[in-house]
Order: structure tokens, then sequence, then C-alpha cells
């Protein structure tokens, strides 16, 4: 038998858990058909962006502006991984797996996010920058020109904000411990409850996902809007209370 | 040792377990038997710390699971299925496990060996058969080389090979002195593996003493499981 005995310490317990839950996303394949397949769909919408922002009659924008157009719509892809994270724990009884190798459920829970924002934050930022370098190389000198503090600005912004959502995403997955009842969930609110909010409610600037676009896009010329740095504290915020909220229904809930 | 003290399990106005007690001791194979439905699962679920007792006790030698410093390397555990999703590789779910314990990946070899599943460590889950997802889950459970082992139906599914050798394991590990705790509705194949056997039916303990105690007047372990859950006499 190879079987140490030690006696861990608290430090150790939680390093021990982050590498577990690390392991785990990199051995699903769901989580690389995800972000392989956003960052083909993001590449894909991006070039009809730029190609609409050449033949476009108001002038041609920036090349991060036409180039991270795309990300409304890839961020699906980042809700679905938030929430196969979350939700594959409930496949084949692995939960039970995971909580009786890794009892201590808060310390698990914020293992397994750690986890999901260490995989999710360089794919992000890829999935953000392939969007403009496209757009930069295809429109050369035709693009509106930009400062490469508001490039670095905007790439940041949208990397903070996927990371976020995704974070989000598989809080409502534990919550909802159901695959497409939380897919649902997400994108209906990102896609149809959030706009039409955003339309009718001043006051919906301030949730999370308008919050977020903020953080990217800032709204021009409102005096009232929200600013990317207020948009990044209002997510980090929505997302830590609404891990929290999760979290105490997840240790108490019966596996 | 485990010590289950008058476990009560409500879940909405059913009533789960009704003042479940007994104890698992070290050294012997403890069976814990019943029909389906008797309130095994819950039992051993709330002994893992998976599931809440409405109130009553579930003890690993002093203190509740959820509190134990080194889980997987006090107790191996093994529930219903495999534990493992579908999409990973055998070896896969037994690295990240072993990751949890900071076990070193030639011990997850090591257990894939001592469970015959070494051929199959490459494969995926959800290509497994029922006895294999089995194997997996007992490779699972003695990864942390456990001084404790609680198996839910460890021989459901398993063919009789998978029987012979999962009872020749199980006795192994209480004869080295380590405690052993087991569930299951079949008896045939738990008479020739248990040291003490404890049954329940409905929610309650109906019996609870050696093999030979419970068997005692009905001749057979399954005349008396019979006899203890339908109420017949011996």
């Amino acid at each position: 038998m190879t079987v140490p005995q030690t006696t861990r310490t608290r430090g150790q317990e939680g390093a021990r858990a982050l590498a577990a839950e690390l392991s785990k996303l990199v051995s699903l394949p769901a989580t690389w058909l995800t972000l392989g397949g956003t960052l083909v769909v993001n590449l894909i919408l991006a070039i009809a962006f730029t190609i609409a922002g050449l033949r476009g009659s108001t002038g041609t924008g920036s090349a991060p502006d036409i180039g991270l157009a795309s990300i409304g719509y890839a961020q699906a892809g980042f809700v679905v991984l938030g929430v196969l994270a979350a939700c594959s724990e409930y496949t084949g009884g692995q939960i039970r797996t995971t909580l009786t190798a890794m009892p201590r459920r808060a310390l698990q829970f914020t293992a397994k996010h750690v986890a999901l924002a260490i995989v999710v934050l360089p794919a992000a930022a890829i999935t953000a920058a392939s969007g403009v370098v496209l757009a930069a190389g295809v429109l050369g000198d035709a693009a509106a020109p930009v400062t490469s503090g508001r490039v670095a600005g905007a790439l940041s912004g949208v990397t903070a904000y996927l990371a976020l959502t995704t974070l989000i995403s598989a809080a409502v997955g534990a919550l909802a411990r159901q695959t497409l009842a939380a897919v649902v969930v997400l994108l209906g609110y990102l896609f149809i409850a959030g706009p039409l909010l955003r339309d009718h409610v001043s006051a919906a600037k301030y949730l999370p996902d308008s919050a977020g676009v903020a953080m990217w896009f800032p709204p021009a010329g409102d005096a009232g809007a929200v600013t990317p740095v207020r948009g990044a504290l209002l997510l980090m915020a929505w997302t830590a209370a609404l891990m929290a909220v999760v979290v105490l229904g997840y240790r108490r809930w019966d596996m | 040792m485990i010590t289950i003290d008058n476990l009560v399990k409500r879940r909405g106005s059913a009533k789960i377990l009704s003042g479940v007690s007994f104890r698992a001791r070290p050294g012997r194979v403890t069976g814990l038997l019943g029909p389906n439905g008797a309130g095994k699962s819950s039992t051993l679920r709330i002994l893992l710390g998976l599931d809440r007792a409405t109130s009553g006790t579930a003890l690993i030698g002093s203190v509740p699971f959820v509190k134990l410093r080194d889980p997987l390397a006090t107790v191996g555990a093994m529930l219903d299925g495999s534990g493992a999703h579908r999409a990973r590789t055998g070896r896969a779910h037994l690295r990240w496990v072993a990751r949890s314990a900071g076990l070193p990946r030639a011990r997850v070899d090591e257990v894939l060996e001592i469970v015959g599943l070494t051929n199959a460590a490459s494969k995926r889950v959800g290509g497994y058969s029922l006895g294999m997802g089995r194997r997996l889950g007992l490779a699972t459970a003695l990864l942390g080389d456990p001084e404790i082992l609680v198996l839910d139906e460890p021989v459901n599914g398993l063919d009789p090979d998978g029987i012979r050798w999962i009872r020749t394991l199980l006795r192994e590990r209480a004869a080295s002195g380590r405690t052993v705790l087991l569930s299951s509705h079949l008896m045939g194949e738990l008479a020739a593996t248990v040291d003490d056997v404890v049954v329940v039916n409905e929610g309650k303990v109906v019996a609870d003493g050696t093999l030979d105690e419970v068997t005692g007047p009905y001749g057979t372990l399954e005349d008396a499981f019979f006899a203890l859950t339908t109420g017949g006499a011996p």
C-alpha cells in the first residue's frame, strides 16, 4: 500500500479540494466541447458582424466594438458550461462520491467555483480576443481608430463578465440540479426577461446582465449610466450573493 | 466502530426511519438486511452525511462523518450505481477522488488492479456493465485504504465470480481488524459473508445479533428474514 498516513490541515484540505475539482472539470469532455464550440460560434458570428460593419451605412465602427458584438450571443456557451459544471454532479450518482470524499460542503462548493473560474478566465479571454483580432484583421484601416487602452479595457471587461456569468450559471445549476431547467431559466433571463426589463424599468440597469454589459459597452452620454468599474462591482456582488444563498441550501439538502 | 443511535428520518409526512439503533464492530462484517424500502439506504446515507436525520446520531468512532479530518482514509463508501459520471474514464474518475485526499496516482493503479478493472480503466464509465460499475465503486471505496467500509448492496449486479471475489475481499478486511458494514436484500449471498446481522423492516430494527443468534430458531438466514419482515412465527 502506498497510502501515506497524514493528518491534514484546513489549508491543505482546501488545496486538495481545488485540485480535485480542477481534475473533474478538465476530465469532463463536455467542458472542452462547450468551450471549443463557443469559440467557433463566436468566430462565425464575429465574421458576420465584421462583414455587416464593412457594409454599414453609418460608417465603420472600431475593432473592439465590432469584434465584441458577438459576445452577447456567445455568452450562452459560458452559461451552458457553468450549468454543466454544477449539474454533471448529478449524473451517475457522482454527487455522493463528491460529498463522501469532501464532506464539508461549503468548502467543496467554493473549491468547485474557484476551479471553474481558473478554467474559464483564460477561455473567456481567448474567446473575447478572437473576435477583436478577427475584426481588426479584416477591417484594417477601415476600422474607426481606437486607443490600445480602450481595447484592453473592453477585453478585460468582457473576460470578467463571461467568467462571472459562468459562476452565476454554476450556482443556478447547483440550485436547480437539472441541466435543462437551469439553462432555460438563465437563457430566458439573458435573452428575453433581461432586455425587456432594461427597456421598461430604469432600475434594471443594476441587474446582473445590464451591469455586466456596462463593463465593456459603457452607454455613452448618459449621466446616470453604470460605469464599467461600478458594473464590475455590481456583477461581483450579484455573483457572491447568489453563491452565498445557494450554499445555504446546498449545505442542508439530502443528496 | 460505527454507532447508530435512535435515527429518525421523516420526509414530508412519510416516516422513513423510526428509531434505528445498532453497532458495527471492528474485525467483523455487519450485514444490514431488509426488503427494498426498509430504510437500509437511508441509514447508510445519514451515516455518510449525505442525508440529514430528523433526530438521532450516527457516529464513526466518536464523531459524525462530516467532522472526519480525513474522510477517504477513514471510511470507504459505495452507494448505488458507480458513483461516477458516464463521460469520464474509470481512471479519470479515480484520479479526481484521489486528488481530494492527496493520494498519489500510483494508488489509482493499485485499486484498479485490486478490483480487476485495469484493462477497462481507459474506457468511459458509460460503457461499463453493471458489475464493472460496482467494481469501480468499490475501487473508489478502497482508494484511501480505510479502516471502515460502508457498502450499499455491494453484490447487486455482480456475477457469481464477482460475488465470490467480493466475499473474500470483505472477509480479509474484517480478518485484519477492520470494520465492514454492508446492506443487502439478498439473503443467500449474505449468509456466507457476515458475522453480525441487523434486520430492518419499515424503518425499525426487528433483529440484531450474531448470524447464529438471528438465524437461531429459523434454520436459515433466509427463513429468519422472511419470518421477521413479514411477521411470521418461527
